[in-house]
Order: C-alpha cells, then structure tokens, then sequence
C-alpha cells in the first residue's frame, strides 16, 4: 500500500470532518488506484456510512462523497461490500444499497450468492433485500422469484422488505420487462399478504399491487380481484369491515379510485348475439331471444335493430319485440320472405348472428292519452307494437290491441299482447278466429265503441298500414306507422330508407321508423320496397 | 452539410438532377382495367423509384414540408430512398405518418407538397406521393415495420369514436403515448371511408387491413358494431365506463340528396349508399354476398368532385355506360386533376354545364330518364370564381341509375344525442382550433366530423392536435 493512501486512511479514520474532507479531496484526485487500495480505501470509506449524524448535516454529505468514490472504484470491491451489508444497520444500508447496485448486473451474481448462503441469517436477508430496491438494470428481475420466496417468512420485517422491494423495482424497471411468470408471482404473493397478520406486510403488499397495477402490469381478472380486496380494506364491500390499520387503508384508498375503470378489457363491450330460444309462431314465422346486453340496457318501445347473420349476408332491419335487460337479452320475430331472412330462420339455438347493431331509429311516439289508443299489428308487426302498448298502458292511457292475420294458424303472438293491452281483437280475413275481416273493421268499431280514440299506432304490411291511415285521416285521429323501407346502414349514411313525408325526404332509419301515417307518401313506399325484386329472385335461387 | 455529402454520393449537381426527367408511374391500360377492380396505377419500380428520388435537389427550406398538412420530413425520406435505404424511408415517414401506404395513394399531392415543390417551378414536381408509396409498398413487402415502443402505462382511457383515418390516427398517437385506447366502430369493419368509400382499385383492402392489424398489434383495442350516442352515451362513456376523454371522429356521412322531382325514385343512390353496397357489402359480387346492387345500363353520376370520380369508374367497371353530369365547366371540378385524368381515360360521357333538374320516373317508380338544363359560366366574380348560370335551355337522356355525388354532411348522431357538444349551423361540431376540444368537457373531435367532407390527411393532421390536447388533458 502506498504511503498516499495510507496517509488518506488515516485522515478517514479521525473523527474530525475537517481531515475526513481533506481525505476526500484527496480520494476524488487519486488515478491509477491498484485493487487492493480499492479495497482498503473502501473498507475505511463505507466507515462513513455508520457515522452518527444526528444534528451534523456535514456527515451526510461526507457520506455521500464517499458513496461517489466507491462507486468510481467499480466492481473489484463489490464483494467487500456485500460483506459489509450483510452486517449493516439501517443508515448505512441504505448507503451501500445505493453502491452496490450502481454496478448494476456485475453485483447480481454475488448478491444472489450471499443470498443463498445466508439463508438462515433473517437480519442479513433484510439487509439484502434492501440493496435489490435500487438497482436499475433489468436484469436484477433475474432474482426476483428466488428472493420473493422469503416473502412468506414468519419474520414481518423480511417480508414487508420483500414486498417493498419488489415494489420500487416495478416502478424503476421497465414494465416489458416483467415477463408473464414474474407478474403472476409477484400479484399472488403479495395479494396473499393482504391479509397477513402484521399490518406493515399488509401495508407493502397492497401498495405494490398498486404500483403494478399503475404500470400495467396486471390482467383484467388480477385488477377484478384487487378492486375487490382494496373495498373490503376500506369496508366498502358487503362486509363492512374495514382493515384497523390506518396505514393499509391509505394505500387502498390511494388506488382503489385507479380501478373504478373495471372494463379495462373490450370483452366488456363484446356481445356473442346467441341464440337463446327459438319458438315457431307460425308457419316460416319465429321467435328469437338473442343475447345481446348492451343493446338490451338502451332499448325503448318503436327501435329496431340492424342484423347481419353472416360474413356474406346483407344487413337487415327487425323490429324488437322485447327485451330483458336483467339478462341482456332481446327478441325479435322473423319472418322468412327471402335469401337473407330465411337463412336467419335457418339458424338454431346456441347459434350466433355475425353482427347486430342498434338500438337504432327513435322512440315511438308514447305520452299519457286521455282517450284511447289502439295499437294495430299485422304479420311481424305484431311483435313491434308489443313494447309500445306498455309504455302507453303504463303512462296510464286506456290500450287496446287489434291483431290481423289471413287466418287462425297466421295469428301470432296475441296472448303476449293481451299481457300489455286492456282488450285485445283479433281478425282474421277467413274468420278462422275472432272477427271476419280486416283489421281496419275492427278499428272503425273500436271508434264506434270507445268514448274517443286519441292515438293509433299501425305496423304491418304497407297496405294494412295505409288503409288505417285513410280510415284515421278523414277523422282527424292521430295515427303514426313504422316504416319498413328497404334499408343498407340503418344508422343514416346512405339514405337507402328515404321516405317522403309531407313532401319532404325524411331518412326512414334515423328520423324514424315510425312517423305520422298521413302524412307519409305510401305508394312511393311501396314501389321503393320492390326496387330490389329481381335481384332479391335471383338471391333466393341461390340458396 | 448533408447537401454536400448529397451532391458527392449521387454524384449529381443541383443543376443535373433539375434536368432529370419525370418518372411517370404506369397506369394499367384502361381497356383492361375497366374489366376489374385491380389498382389502376402499378407503382415505382426500385429504379423508377431511386430515379425519381434523384430528381429532389434537397431544398435546405423545403416548401414541400410546410406543404404537407402532418408535416413529414419529405427530403429526408426522398434522399433514403435514393440511397436504397427503403425500409429506413418508410421509417422517415412514419415517424409523422402511420398510414403512408394508404396517404402515398389517395392524398391530393397536386393541392399541397408536390404544388409547391422547388422543382416544379420549372418543371413536373418531384413525384413525392409516388414515392411515399413506394417506401411504403416496400416496407408491407418486405416486413420491415418495426413495432413502436409502448411506455409503460399512463392508467388513463381514451375512447375513439369512429375508425376512420381520423380515429385511427388519434387511437395510434395516444396509445404510442402510452394510454389505453378503446376504438368504437359502427360498422362491422374498420377504416371508414376507407372501406366504405375509396374504391378498391386505388386503394386495395389489404392495405387498411394490415393498418388495422398493426394497431391490434401495438394494444388498440377495436369494438365493432357500436354506434356511439345510441348503445353507449358519451356521459357513459366519461361517467360509467372510466374513459378519461372521447375523440369523436364519426365522419361526414350524411349524404346530400337533390331537391328536384324524382330524387327517391328507384334506382336513384346516393353515392355513399351506392360505395357502401359495392364496397363494405361486397355488392359486385352478388349473389355470393347477399347484398343487392340495381344496376342499371345508363348510370349517370352527378357531381365531378373525387367522389363522383370514383363512382363513375366505379359503375363502369360494374358494366355500365356512365356518364357525368356537373353544372360547372371541367375546370371547376373539383376532383383532384390525377382522379378526373384518370376517369376520362376510362371511356366515361361527359356532361359539362348540366344541371338535373328532374329524374323521369317510369309507372313503377323507376328513374327512365334525367331531365338537365344547360348552364353557362358567368364572368369571374371579384372572388374569380365563375358561377353557373341557368340558360333555359333543357335536354332529357334515358338513364336507368342516378347516382348523386353531391358531397356530404357532417353526422349528426353525435350532437344529435348530446346536447353538450354543439354545432355550427351547417351542423359541424364547433372545437377549439389550437386543441379540437369540443363545448363539452373531455370531449374532443376531429376529421370530417369538424370540417365536413376533407381529406385522409387533413384529418390526420386534425387527429394529431387532439392526440396532444388529449394527452396534455388527461395527464394535467
Ligand atoms: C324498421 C323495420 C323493421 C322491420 N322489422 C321486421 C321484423 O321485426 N321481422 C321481420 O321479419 N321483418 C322485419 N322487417 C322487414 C325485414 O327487414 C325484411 O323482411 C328483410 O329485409 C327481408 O330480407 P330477405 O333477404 O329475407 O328478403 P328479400 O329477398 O330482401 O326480400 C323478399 C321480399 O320481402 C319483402 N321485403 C323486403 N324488405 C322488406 C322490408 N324492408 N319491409 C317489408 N318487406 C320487405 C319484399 O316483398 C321482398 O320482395 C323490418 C323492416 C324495417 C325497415
Ligand atoms: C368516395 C370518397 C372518395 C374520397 N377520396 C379521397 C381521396 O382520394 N383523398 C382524400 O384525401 N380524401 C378522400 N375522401 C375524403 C376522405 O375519405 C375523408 O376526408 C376521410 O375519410 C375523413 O376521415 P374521418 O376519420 O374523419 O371520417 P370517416 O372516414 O368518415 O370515418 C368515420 C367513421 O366513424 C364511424 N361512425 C360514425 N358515427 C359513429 C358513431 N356514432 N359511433 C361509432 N362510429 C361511428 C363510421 O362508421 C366511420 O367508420 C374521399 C371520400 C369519399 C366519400
Ligand atoms: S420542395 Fe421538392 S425539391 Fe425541394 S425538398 Fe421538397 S420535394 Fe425535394
Ligand atoms: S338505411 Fe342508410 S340512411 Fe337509412
């Protein structure tokens, strides 16, 4: 050892900061140092760090310098060091925390090595653990799950300096660099000491779930499950029991409103469009519920929906018959009348439709009436007006229902509309079933019997619609129809649905579909449906 | 500097390069064309490609940049590409462009870079979308994209209505800044007008496509069938569901129809139903894809802007004898001189200084003739502009089909459904130019939803500002 140095060794020994600085300065212009000077001038440095330095801010400052220059010394002494950390108390641990890790993935190897040999030493494990808190290579994530273990060590103070550890090093590492296995195991272990029995360890581990949830490093069923603990740490679940410990609360407190995001995954918004039952009404005519919870939670009465059942279909318009929005479920009726509606009717339960859209159009027409509504449906139209008739029947107005269909076994669904209606007629041209005829004899005698008729609604076949309308029009009764134009987006891009009304072009998907039936261009209506006629054939030879 | 090292490795002087000539970029023969939906224009070769690159002479202040709406460093990426350095000239691009392939194909050169390029004072400018295209073409060929870095993340939720170029870019710009981003699509398919509307032979599919994937593929999350104000509010959105900001970009999609007798007879579309039915439901193949296409013989397309443009060759290439009806002169058109160049080459009628005034229809409602009156150009007004003025002289022409390219507004399903963001009385959402913050707190807008009916890039460029404000938004 050359006298130079021995001459520094001494002034780093006396307790006077004056020579100790003096040592310093002399440290940080020394070159060409041989190994064991490092080691030397190290062994004596790192003797700063145990210094008192209570009421003596220069200490900590000497400290520091001293940190420097071993740190300028590189990894010939980091043995030393490891030695020396082992035994360390807690303000000088912190110190050659800081140094030994500045040294990055070299000291890696020693550390775990010292780790494994001082098994047994709980004190030395503490210790150890705290250097790992401030490395910055990614490859210290390399011990992570050996060191990790001793986290369920019956010793608190070891386990909370795991989890504290494991903690910093989430927020100081780049998070692609936690592979899948280490994020599993760091979320199950310290979500198991969530409810250690020491609330320090409770404290570290729900703010490192914190700190991974914050770098993203937790899968949606992770951040479910610590949504969960967090509100039952702050008694806000069912329990109400919250943790006694003031300082795990914090924690929670602190992160649970970063997890009110639960959809955090779009599964959230994906709909399966399932089939869930299937009923024959009549001949080529069925009942669907489909899953679809999203739609369900925004329907009102008069909407309907855009269904496109396969990759190669068209997008059709359907009415909603009803909806659930409990079980996320709608319904609708499907009528087979060419390619695309009979491929629907083909399809079975448990099957799923390609695409459903909506809730698309407006709300019908509904407030409280002081004189009756009467609410007409024909074919599929049946099941439209369903929803209608109870919101009308639950604003308090007098309802009553008129069914048509050609005969008895065309009639469907009336005993769910006698459920929402205060009398229900039914027609049918052959008489097969209630009244001989149409369904607009049935609203005249309605008109005829009732004190006043202030409202109709009409949906069916256009010519059924129409010939309601001319009944109501000469009378002055207010009457609104649901448009079934032939439609493409159903959302009011491409005015395929245009209606005239009143002489004016009104989109029938957007502004719709129901609108005030006298004033609607029928004929036009009409010949716009069979726009497509031939091509629709040549659609249906092909299946 | 890089001026000189430029000159010494090309070997070329300012002077030679301006003598080069013009790489034209082939075109397929429109007899052939005209037989298919392949794109019309083939591409660079990489000698055209390296050519072309020689002809930029690296302006030290490049117009062409102040040129571009998002501002790509245009002479750098044309020096890569003359150097064959491919794969690093789409690198160039992207770092202020994600969508070059589909930019470098249908962004108006002729109106922005390339019109005020230092060489084209002289002479043809440098062929810079031709060239973006190339890098880009290069770097799909080759698999030379490389995924961006995602910082870790922010804790924060955007969601993006629309999945046109405008909700692309946004979702792209805020997921490289590290947010979560949850892009909501009304339709079944991503890409907006991209899909619905710019044909398939100047855009193929499967570039927005791999856009698409690339996005999956950096974290941005897509819901399909999910229109914005109907099935999920936007205080749904920001209250219920945890999103910290909106971006709407929905578009203008609201087709303008004519007010003249006969505009709902049958066989009467607008241009969006009509795109939409070939296009997104794939009508030209009917009936393998169920959707039905009334295609008459007679097409006649109205309007001579880019739209009318790609429907007309649209209709040809469906069979038709089309033809055009404009009330301007072609000088007005307003479709880009590339578009309007390359439709006349396809055997298309034209009639300039012709306004519909009716559609004839048959007893069936069927349109079976066009009634046009012929108009005349006024002297330039004190704006320059010449006006069509009303001659009083009508002729008639048997069509079967009217397809109306008149341009369109903005969507309203957004203002429509909440009353905090306002409109304009031409109802577009009115934002703050500096951040595209609209009147309600947390949302923003962009794209043609914000101008009417633009540009790919302009509202990418309009995109970008919302990303920054959106960013600076939620983290502030
Ligand atoms: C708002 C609205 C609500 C509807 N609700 C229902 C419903 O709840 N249940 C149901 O079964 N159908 C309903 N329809 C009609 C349904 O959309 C059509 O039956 C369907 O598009 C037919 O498709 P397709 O391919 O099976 O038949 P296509 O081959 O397209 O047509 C076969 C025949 O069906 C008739 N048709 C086609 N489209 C319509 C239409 N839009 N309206 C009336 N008739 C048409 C025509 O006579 C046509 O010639 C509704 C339509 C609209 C616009
Ligand atoms: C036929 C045609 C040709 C064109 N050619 C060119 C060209 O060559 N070059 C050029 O630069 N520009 C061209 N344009 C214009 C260009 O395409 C548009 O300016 C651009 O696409 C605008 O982008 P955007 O994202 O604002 O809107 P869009 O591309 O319209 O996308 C809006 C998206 O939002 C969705 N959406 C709407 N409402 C909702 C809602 N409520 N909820 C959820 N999603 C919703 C829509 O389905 C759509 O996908 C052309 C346009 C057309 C129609
Ligand atoms: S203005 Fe033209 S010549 Fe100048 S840098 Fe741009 S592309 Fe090259
Ligand atoms: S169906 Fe396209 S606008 Fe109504």
């Amino acid at each position: 050892m050359s006298k130079k140095i021995n001459l520094i060794i001494n002034k780093l020994k006396s307790e006077d900061e004056e020579s100790i600085s003096l040592a310093l300065n002399e440290t940080e212009q020394l070159t060409d140092i041989t190994d064991d000077d490092k080691i030397a001038l190290t062994s004596n440095l790192t003797q700063l760090f145990y210094q008192d330095h209570v009421g003596m801010s220069e200490m900590i400052s000497l400290a520091n310098r001293a940190e420097k220059q071993i740190t300028r010394f590189g990894s010939v002494v980091i043995p030393f060091l490891i030695d020396e950390l082992v035994n360390a108390d807690a303000e000088s641990c912190a110190h050659l925390g800081r140094v030994i890790a500045v040294n990055g993935a070299n000291a890696i190897a020693p550390l775990l090595d010292t780790w494994n040999k001082k098994r047994s030493d709980q004190y030395a494990l503490i210790n150890l653990t705290q250097a790992l808190a401030y490395f910055r290579t990614p490859e210290i994530l390399q011990t992570l799950p050996e060191i990790l273990v001793a986290a369920d060590s019956s010793n608190y103070q070891l386990s909370s300096n795991v989890i504290n550890a494991t903690g910093k090093l989430v927020v100081r590492i780049d998070p692609n660099q936690f592979d899948e296995a280490l994020r599993l195991q760091i979320f199950n272990i310290s979500f198991s000491h969530l409810t250690d029995s020491h609330s320090l360890v409770r404290m570290q581990a729900a703010r490192t779930l914190g700190k991974l949830m914050g770098k993203g490093l937790l899968t949606n069923t992770q951040k479910e499950d610590l949504r969960t603990a967090y509100s039952a740490i702050l008694g806000k679940d069912d329990n109400h029991d919250w943790d006694d410990a003031y300082i795990v609360r914090r924690e929670a407190k602190r992160y649970l409103p970063r997890l009110k995001t639960t959809p955090t995954s779009v599964t959230h918004y994906q709909q399966s469009f399932k089939i869930i039952s299937k009923k024959e009404l009549c001949p080529k005519t069925f009942h669907y519920v489909i899953e679809a919870p999203l739609i369900a939670r925004k329907l009102q009465a008069g909407q309907f929906i855009m269904i496109r059942p396969h990759e190669l279909s068209e997008r059709i318009p359907l009415s909603i018959c009803g909806w659930d929005s409990e079980k996320g479920h709608i319904e609708v009726v499907i009528m087979s009348a060419g390619k695309t509606s009979i491929q629907m009717n083909n399809l079975s339960v448990g099957d799923c439709f390609k695409d459903v859209v909506g809730p698309l159009g407006q709300r019908s027409h509904v407030r409280h009436y002081r004189g009756t509504c009467v609410v007409i449906g024909g074919g599929f139209g049946t099941g439209a007006i369903i929803p209608t008739a109870r919101d009308l029947k639950a604003l308090g107005s007098r309802v009553i229902g008129v069914v048509g269909a050609r005969s008895k076994d065309l009639l469907i669904l009336v005993d769910e509309l006698k459920a929402v209606c205060d009398e229900v007629i039914v027609t049918t041209n052959d008489g097969s079933a209630g009244t001989q005829g149409f369904v607009t004899n049935a609203l005249e005698q309605i008109i005829k019997d009732e004190r006043r008729v202030s409202h109709v609604l009409a949906i069916g076949p256009v010519p059924m619609m129409q010939a309601v309308c001319e009944l109501t029009r000469p009378i002055g009764i207010e009457t609104m129809v649901s448009l079934n134009a032939l439609m493409v987006d159903g959302t009011g891009m491409c005015g395929a649905c245009r209606v005239s009304i009143d002489g004016e072009t009104k989109f029938a998907c957007f502004h719709g579909p129901d609108f005030d039936g006298h004033k609607v261009d029928f004929d036009q209506l009409t010949k716009r449906q069979k726009m497509f006629v031939a091509e629709e054939k040549q659609a249906l030879e092909t299946l | 500097m890089s001026d000189k090292s430029a000159k010494k490795r090309a070997g070329l002087s300012n002077k030679e390069r301006m003598a080069l000539s013009f790489q034209e970029m082939s075109l397929l023969a429109p007899e052939e064309r005209i037989q298919n939906f392949e794109e019309v224009p083939v591409g660079y070769s990489l000698e055209e490609a390296i050519a072309e690159a020689k002809r930029c002479i690296q302006c030290k202040k490049p117009d062409c940049v102040d040129g571009c709406p998002v501002g790509i460093d245009i002479p750098a990426f044309i020096k890569l590409i003359e150097n064959g350095d491919m794969a690093d000239a789409a690198k160039k691009i992207r770092e202020k462009n994600f969508l070059p392939a589909a930019c470098g194909r249908v962004c108006p050169q002729d109106k922005q870079c390339q019109a005020v390029c230092v060489v084209g004072k002289k002479k043809e400018p440098v062929g810079i979308g031709s060239l973006e295209r190339y890098a880009a073409d290069y770097e799909r060929q080759h698999g030379t994209l490389e995924l961006p870095e995602i910082p870790a993340a922010t804790g924060k939720r955007i969601a993006i209505v629309g999945a046109g170029p405008a909700g692309l870019t946004c979702a792209y710009e805020l997921r490289i800044r590290g947010h979560e981003v949850v892009v909501f699509e009304a339709f079944h398919r991503a890409g907006g007008v991209l899909v619905y509307g710019i044909p398939r032979f100047r855009l193929p599919m499967d570039i927005i496509d791999e856009d698409i994937e690339f996005l999956e593929k950096i974290g941005v999350q897509f819901v399909y069938n999910m229109i914005i104000g109907k099935i999920l509010s936007l205080d749904d959105l920001l209250e219920q569901e945890g999103f910290d900001a909106v971006f709407v970009a929905s578009g203008a999609g609201l087709p303008k129809m004519l007010d003249v007798p006969g505009v709902n007879a049958n066989g009467v579309y607008s241009a969006n139903e009509y795109l939409t039915r070939v296009y997104l439901m794939q009508a030209d193949k009917f009936p393998e894809y169920s959707t039905p296409l009334y295609q008459g013989k007679k097409v006649a397309v109205i309007g001579a802007g880019n739209t009318a443009m790609d429907v007309l060759r649209t209709a040809k290439r469906l069979g038709a004898e089309t033809t055009c009806y404009y009330r301007r002169s072609r000088e007005e058109a307003p479709a880009r001189t590339e578009e309007l160049e390359h439709a006349e080459q396809e055997f298309l009628n034209w009639h300039w200084l012709a306004n519909p005034v009716e559609f004839i229809v048959d007893e069936n409602n069927f349109v079976k003739q066009i009634k046009c009156e012929k108009m005349e150009l006024s002297d330039p007004d004190t704006s320059g502009r010449r006006k069509p003025l009303p001659t009083g002289k009508y002729f008639t022409e048997d069509v079967d089909t009217v397809i109306l390219s008149l341009g369109c507004d903005v969507n309203p399903m957004i203002p429509a459904t909440d009353k905090g963001v306002k409109t304009n009385k031409w109802g577009i959402i009115i934002v703050d130019e500096e951040t595209c913050q609209t009147t309600k707190r947390g949302v923003f807008a962009g794209g043609d939803a914000i101008t009417g009916g633009a540009t790919v890039i302009l509202a990418m460029g309009q995109a970008k500002t919302a990303a920054k404000a959106i960013d600076q938004y939620v983290l502030g």
